[in-house]
């Protein structure tokens, strides 16, 4: 009699894990997925502002899952037609001002991507968040009036990644990420990124802002603001190619 | 002044067994050689280590901005964002009466890519004309030769050529972030290959013009990181350090001007630590030698017990007594010192001017980061020859005490009825 209780008991309780695991997969999958669809096309201006200088850049972006992504700088005139191709782990740049392309070597994934504060490491990393961390539901309720889940991340002992935790904030009602916050392995809170400006581009609802402050240097920012986003335009593979990176992704 | 008749006998004992004597002397002249050598070779290492790290690239002194260093962001040029007067700087450097040379520099972390490879690196401009004066880096070009002022070239490291498998005459491309927050990127050609020795500086410094790097970084003419500054002896730099800095105004202009002794503290601390060993050398094998001489003293005044006990008969004061045999202590001492800078000095004179290479035994080696010939060099210290002396002299004294109070004990009637 006993025995069987405690049995019931460990069942119910496995099975509720496994659904609560489950569900927060499907959320930071949602998450990862709603830029991108199956393969996605669209334009987005970056303002970056640093202690030192502060430049916006205009530019057309492709991707293709999450393994292919393509970047196009269109403006300013210095940098137009500078492009980033990322191909699964792999970071190509494409500089016209010397027609060249070159390989972002290991050791400078963690560099900014074109003086913003994204990593390049980011560009390959973020589509993988669920491959590469454990995901619980550490808070689920209303905040400031919104019902939200609160998501925790945390590295698989396995997982070759840069950050000790990450935190995430999801509508509930619609499914939007609303912030992002990123720790170091000492637990400190490096940046902040933050979703706002939900509207419906090329026909989904999606953030079309989302900003980048890091914590240690006060008043910096990255801001991505998409523009236009059309999905599932059929693209294959071989559109990201570095011959497609050279030239011009037409 | 007269000697008195202590003197007189005890420096007529050291006669008394000649080959007994001579042996002790030996071996304390021998002990001055060993301390003065040794010493000398540390302070050599010492020597060599300094010299090898601030020759290579440091220079004995450099000028930042106040904010550049432990950072060194492009931006914390000389005089902040406006930039300097760089050439009334490198004059007012040049016009101390130490310096040997100043050079401006310009430093940027980027991509250097072959095409095909492409690694990070440490970008460094230079004046080409001015380097020379102040590092050995670009005597060690072994391939092709340094940059050209107001060119494209540049020249990398033995081991970047490997990595990115470029030789001399091949086109390479620089991406940078600049000052203006865009990506800087330029082709370049190779013109030479160094080959410093040290494994940071072969696989990570590429070095081109000062104003080809400027124009890369987007910074303006007046925008240099460094000033860097060679000085013969680098024991004299901090005292330049601090001339340079008054003369400059430097505080108030949000400069800052370091000697190597600030910029390196691991070489000073390592040079004192030597320092300390010294005396620890000194010590060891006089305490060593002091065993010997208190033998042969021993023996010494055993054979003489008969004679000392007449002497004290004859009423001679035991504290005479005990100075006659501190006396022939001290005689031993200074003819042993004699002995020890007449062997010394040739074999000195020799490691000085002709320092035997190592090298067949083993090669270069690095220690703190600077590269070190396996060579037996000395250094002229005229303080530790003096000092050993000195501590032979007390090496004596202090053997000789002990057989000396048993001297002034004996019982001259027991001893003198043959007890």
């Amino acid at each position: 009699m006993r025995t069987t209780t405690i049995l019931a008991l460990l069942l119910v309780a496995a099975a509720s894990t496994g659904h609560a695991q489950e569900t927060a997969q499907e959320i930071i999958d949602h998450v990862d997925r709603i830029m991108r669809g199956e393969s996605s096309h669209g334009t987005a201006t970056m303002e970056v502002v640093t202690e030192n200088w502060e430049r916006r850049m205009s530019m057309e972006v492709w991707s293709l899952g999450t393994e292919y992504s393509l970047i196009r700088i269109t403006a300013p005139k210095k940098e137009q037609g500078t492009a980033t191709l990322k191909a699964g782990d792999e970071i190509w740049n494409y500089l016209p001002r010397v027609d060249r392309t070159i390989k972002i070597p290991a050791s400078m994934m963690m560099g900014a991507w074109m003086g913003s504060h994204f990593t390049n490491d980011d560009l390959v990393k973020e589509s993988r968040l669920i491959e590469d961390y454990d995901i619980d539901i550490s808070f689920d309720g209303a905040r400031d009036g919104v019902t939200v889940w609160e998501l925790t991340l945390t590295p698989k002992p396995e997982a070759a990644v840069v950050w000790g935790r990450i935190e995430y904030q999801v509508r509930q009602d619609d499914w939007m990420p609303t912030w992002a916050r990123y720790y170091d392995e000492d637990d400190d809170l490096v940046r902040t990124m933050t979703f706002t400006d939900f509207r419906t581009l090329g026909g989904r609802l999606v953030p079309a802002v989302m900003d980048v402050r890091p914590e240690d240097k006060p008043g910096e920012r990255t801001t991505v603001r998409y523009e236009s986003l059309e999905f599932d335009v059929g693209m294959g593979e071989s559109f990201f190619s570095l011959r497609a990176l050279r030239s011009g992704g037409r | 002044m007269r000697a008195g008749p202590w003197w007189t006998i005890g420096w007529r004992n050291l006669g008394r067994n000649r080959r007994r004597t001579l042996i002790t002397m030996g071996g304390l002249a021998f002990g001055y050689l060993a301390v003065v050598l040794l010493v000398a070779w540390m302070e050599g290492l010492t020597a060599e280590m300094i010299e090898s790290a601030t020759r290579t690239l440091t220079g004995q002194l450099q000028i930042h901005d106040d904010e550049y260093r432990p950072e060194r962001k492009i931006y914390d040029t000389i005089g902040g964002r406006d930039g300097a007067d760089v050439a009334a700087l490198l004059r007012s450097v040049d016009a101390d009466p130490v310096v040997a040379g100043a050079a401006p520099r310009v430093y940027a972390g980027g991509l250097v890519s072959s095409g095909a490879a492409t690694t990070a690196g440490m970008l460094m401009g230079i004046d080409p004309a001015r380097e020379v004066h102040v590092s050995n880096i670009l005597n060690a070009v072994v391939e092709g030769h340094p940059p050209r002022a107001e060119s494209h070239d540049i020249v990398i490291g033995l081991e970047m050529a490997r990595q990115l498998g470029v030789g001399v005459g091949e086109e390479l491309i620089l991406v940078v972030p600049a000052a203006d927050g865009s990506m800087g990127n330029d082709l370049y050609t190779v013109s030479g290959i160094f080959h410093s020795g040290l494994a940071e500086l072969d696989a990570v410094y590429a070095i081109m013009s000062l104003p080809a790097l400027q124009s890369l970084l987007a910074l303006d003419p007046g925008r240099v990181h460094e000033i860097a500054a060679s000085i013969n002896d680098p024991w004299l730099a901090p005292a330049a350090a601090d001339r340079i800095g008054t003369q400059l105004g430097a505080t108030a202009r949000g400069i800052e001007v370091e000697p190597w002794t600030r910029l390196r503290p691991e070489m000073l601390d390592y040079a004192q630590l030597v320092q300390a060993w010294n005396g620890v050398i000194i010590f060891i094998v006089f305490a060593i030698a002091i065993f010997g001489v208190a033998n042969t003293m021993l023996m010494a005044t055993f054979e003489r017990r008969r004679e000392i006990a007449v002497m004290l008969a004859l009423g001679t004061t035991p504290f005479a007594v005990v100075r006659s045999i501190l006396a022939e202590a001290l005689s031993l001492g200074a003819i042993s010192i004699g002995i020890g800078v007449v062997l010394t000095t040739p074999l000195f004179l020799w490691f000085y001017h002709a320092p035997p290479n190592l090298s067949w035994l083993y090669g270069d080696f690095t220690m703190l980061g600077a590269l070190i010939r396996p060579v037996l060099r000395v250094e002229w210290n005229p303080t530790v020859w003096v000092w050993s002396g000195v501590a032979l002299l007390l090496t004596a004294l202090v053997a000789a005490l002990y057989p000396a109070a048993r001297a002034a004990r004996i019982p001259p009637a027991d001893t003198l009825s043959g007890l």
